[in-house]
């Protein structure tokens, strides 16, 4: 990922300039519900780099994405969130959404009675608006959804039903993916986005979110299946445990952790 | 009821019954329903507070209204005046009624089909009263309450639709309701009338409006027969101005294996008491309402449905959604009876709402009387709020909290929204939802 950076001096200075990271995370601490789940979470995301994140059962991954996108019931306790430049936890979750974040999420939220093209039109002009941008007229706009389908091989019927209503496991999945596809986010966490899909379907998703690889986008992929990273190349892997990472490394790690699950790392993360 | 409180409330409704106004005085028997109607107000009175139906629907405001009876028809409007209220795209034969009075200078009606009547009911009292007889006042009958009797005795105008056997009306048609402030508060009580033959087919869009936002009260009847196969497609838009009253007492008798399909929306008023009452004359009829209401700060909106299976293998439902805001404050009461003999009767009640504030209210009173074993019959009700989980979902995706919970609101509300089925009317309706959950507070 690093050579396809920008290399000429000016580029590289520029990135200096606001620091080198698009996302910022230090000694993060959060609860939900008065209990504590994330006991200082450190993380760095530069532009372009995909981060794994794997971990066990109830560690708090899905509490971190959740804290990124400012949901609310949790209350963050100590440490910071720095998201290019900005104290990224002083927004409203649709100021997050607006200045380039995008949960995919682990359980996507079925809305009867809310027309799924009606909400992504409402979504993409929410954002343009926030970026100064006129609103797309209808063609454009229909053109756009088009395109983004094929990406996702969804049947255009998705469009005229109510978001997510009824939708198959899979097909909230794909439409979570379809989704960040045509919002065009900075930095895109996908909470679970493998798990429910079958084969091919992980292949599709894969491959629409390797279409939107650039070297302006990052995303924080979180999975149980090693499988997924052969299709997603992740830069670094990081185990969170108990709300801290407690190790990271690059691809190996997480073919090791499929070797030899979570316990060792947990041990010798206690030992020191 | 002590003779003192008889004066008193027999006092209180002297103006909404005064003489003068220009009404025919119609044929014998119509003449007879009236004087009964008349005395019949004495001793019914105002309802008091702990009367059965009224419980929760407040009469307090209404009743310290000074409302004065409209005697002049409103001449002044020209058809341009009424631009502002008429939806776009909607083709329909279109009636006019202001302030209780027919006005042919502002309806449309076009061509209507072969077997169609289309009048209003004063004049019709003077060329051909005959065509009346038998309904007009028989289907509302005696039992209803004091609104309804009030309105048999002072009558205004009103529109009488009447479909010969067999006949279809294509087009809807489209009747409305035009209340234009005046200097005084003024009570129009609006009688309408409708009959179809056997097997004839309509749909009446029935609009009620305001000029303005004046304070006034409108107390209409509606009487309904369907004969035997026959079918009507009702629906029902009350939008009117944050100082209206409103009553509307709508009188249902279905002849065999006809079917009603009723889609009310209550968007607007200070005061608003809807009567919804149903009665099989046949079996195999079916009746389906369904409703929206949308009660803001302050406002009241009330439904009262009174369906009553006599007979076996009639078919009976209630849909009725509302969305409460602010101190508004909803009320839905839902009576089914079925009768001993009502054998294979298909009754289903179902009453959902969501309210957008802590001070929002509403009671809701699901009613199944049933007496007979072998039936299908159910009734649901709720009252939640928005969903956190939906609102963060859509908020995530750069959407602000007040369009959100507008697009929540709208999303529960568009299945009955939906319901409407005319294209035009379905967006307009929509957007007078938007509009009106633009304005809450929410
Ligand atoms: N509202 C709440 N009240 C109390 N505890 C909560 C609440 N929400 C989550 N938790 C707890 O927080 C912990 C972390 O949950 P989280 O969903 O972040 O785990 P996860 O790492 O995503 O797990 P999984 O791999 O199963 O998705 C769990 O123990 C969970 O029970
Ligand atoms: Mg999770």
């Amino acid at each position: 990922m690093d050579q396809q950076l920008p290399e000429e001096p000016g580029a590289s200075r520029q990135r200096n300039d606001w620091g080198r990271n698009m996302l910022s995370v230090k000694g993060l601490m959060a609860e939900v519900g008065g209990k504590e789940i994330l006991r200082g979470l450190d993380l760095e995301v530069a532009p372009g780099e995909i981060h794994a994140i794997m971990g066990p059962n109830g560690s708090g991954k899905s509490t971190f994405a959740h804290v990124l996108s400012g949901r609310e019931g949790y209350t963050v306790t100590g440490g910071s969130v720095t998201f290019d430049g900005r104290d990224l936890l002083e927004l409203e979750p649709e100021e997050r959404a607006c200045v380039g974040l995008f949960l995919a999420f682990q359980y996507p939220v079925e809305l009867p009675g809310v027309n799924n093209t009606y909400f992504l039109k409402a979504a993409l002009n929410a954002m343009r608006k926030y970026r100064g941008e006129p609103e797309l007229d209808a063609v454009s706009f229909m053109r756009l959804m088009k395109d983004k389908l094929k990406i996702l091989h969804l049947d255009d019927s998705l469009l005229k039903r109510p978001v997510n209503f009824g939708f198959s496991g899979g097909e909230k999945k794909r439409n979570e993916i379809f989704q960040m596809a045509l919002l065009e986010p900075k930095l895109a966490i996908l909470d679970e986005t493998d798990s429910g899909l079958d084969i091919d379907a992980l292949r599709i998703v894969a491959d629409g979110v390797n279409a939107l690889r650039s070297p302006e986008r990052s995303m924080i992929v979180v999975t149980h299946y090693q499988r997924l990273l052969d299709y997603i190349q992740p830069d670094h892997v990081h185990v969170l445990a108990k709300g801290r990472i407690i190790r990271s490394g690059g691809k190996d790690l997480a073919l090791e952790l499929e070797d030899k699950g979570y316990g060792w790392i947990v041990e010798e993360e206690a030992a020191a | 009821m002590s003779t003192t409180t008889q004066a008193q409330t027999n006092g209180v409704f002297d103006a909404w019954v005064a003489d003068g106004g220009d009404a025919p005085a119609g044929p014998d028997w119509l003449q007879a329903a009236r004087r009964d109607a008349r005395a019949r107000i004495a001793t019914q009175g105002a309802p008091t507070a702990k009367a059965e139906g009224w419980r929760y629907t407040g009469l307090r405001d209404l009743m310290q209204q000074d409302f004065q009876r409209v005697h002049e028809p409103v001449s002044a409007l020209q058809p341009g005046d009424i631009d502002e209220a008429l939806i776009p795209g909607l083709d329909a034969h279109r009636v006019v009624v202001v302030n209780g009075r027919y006005v042919p200078q502002l309806s449309a009606l076009g061509t209507l089909p072969t077997g169609v009547r289309v009048g209003g009911l004063h004049a019709m009292l003077q060329s051909d009263p005959a065509a009346l007889e038998g309904r007009l006042t028989q289907i509302a009958g005696a039992g209803c309450h004091v609104f309804a009797t009030l309105n048999t005795a002072a009558m205004d105008d009103g529109l009488v639709l009447l479909l010969e056997r067999g006949a279809v009306l294509q087009r809807p048609i489209e009747l409305i309701h035009l209340s234009v402030g005046m200097d005084e508060p003024r009570v129009a009580q609006p009688r309408h009338l409708i009959h179809l033959g056997d097997g004839a087919q309509a749909e009446v869009i029935e609009r009620y409006l305001s000029l303005g936002d004046s304070l006034y009260c409108t107390n209409s009847l509606l009487e309904i027969e369907l004969g035997r196969d026959a079918l009507l497609r009702h629906r029902r838009i009350q939008l009117e101005s944050p100082h209206a009253f409103h009553i509307t007492g709508l009188y249902l008798s279905q002849g065999a294996n006809s079917q009603y399909d009723g889609v009310n929306i209550g968007l607007g008023s200070a005061w608003a008491r809807t009567d919804l009452v149903t009665r099989f004359r046949g079996e195999h009829a079916r009746c389906d309402l369904s409703g929206l209401y949308l009660a803001g700060d302050r406002q009241l909106v009330d439904y009262h449905m009174d369906i009553r299976h006599d007979l076996p293998n009639c078919a009976s439902s209630e849909n009725f959604k509302g969305i409460v805001h602010g101190r508004g404050r909803a009320v839905f009461d839902g009576l089914v009876y079925v009768a001993p003999g009502a054998s294979k009767t298909d009754a289903a009640m179902s009453n959902r709402n969501l309210m957008l504030s802590e001070n929002a209210e509403v009671d809701t009173k699901p009613q199944l009387e049933i007496y007979n074993d072998d039936v299908k019959c159910s009734h649901g009700t709720t009252v939640g709020q928005i969903e956190p989980e939906m609102l963060f979902y859509l908020r995530s995706r750069g959407i602000s909290a007040p369009l959100a919970r507008r697009m929540l609101c709208l999303g529960f509300a568009g299945e009955i929204i939906d319901a409407l089925g005319n294209e035009a009317l379905r967006q307009h309706v929509a957007e007078q939802v938007g509009q009106r959950l633009e304005q809450a507070p929410v």
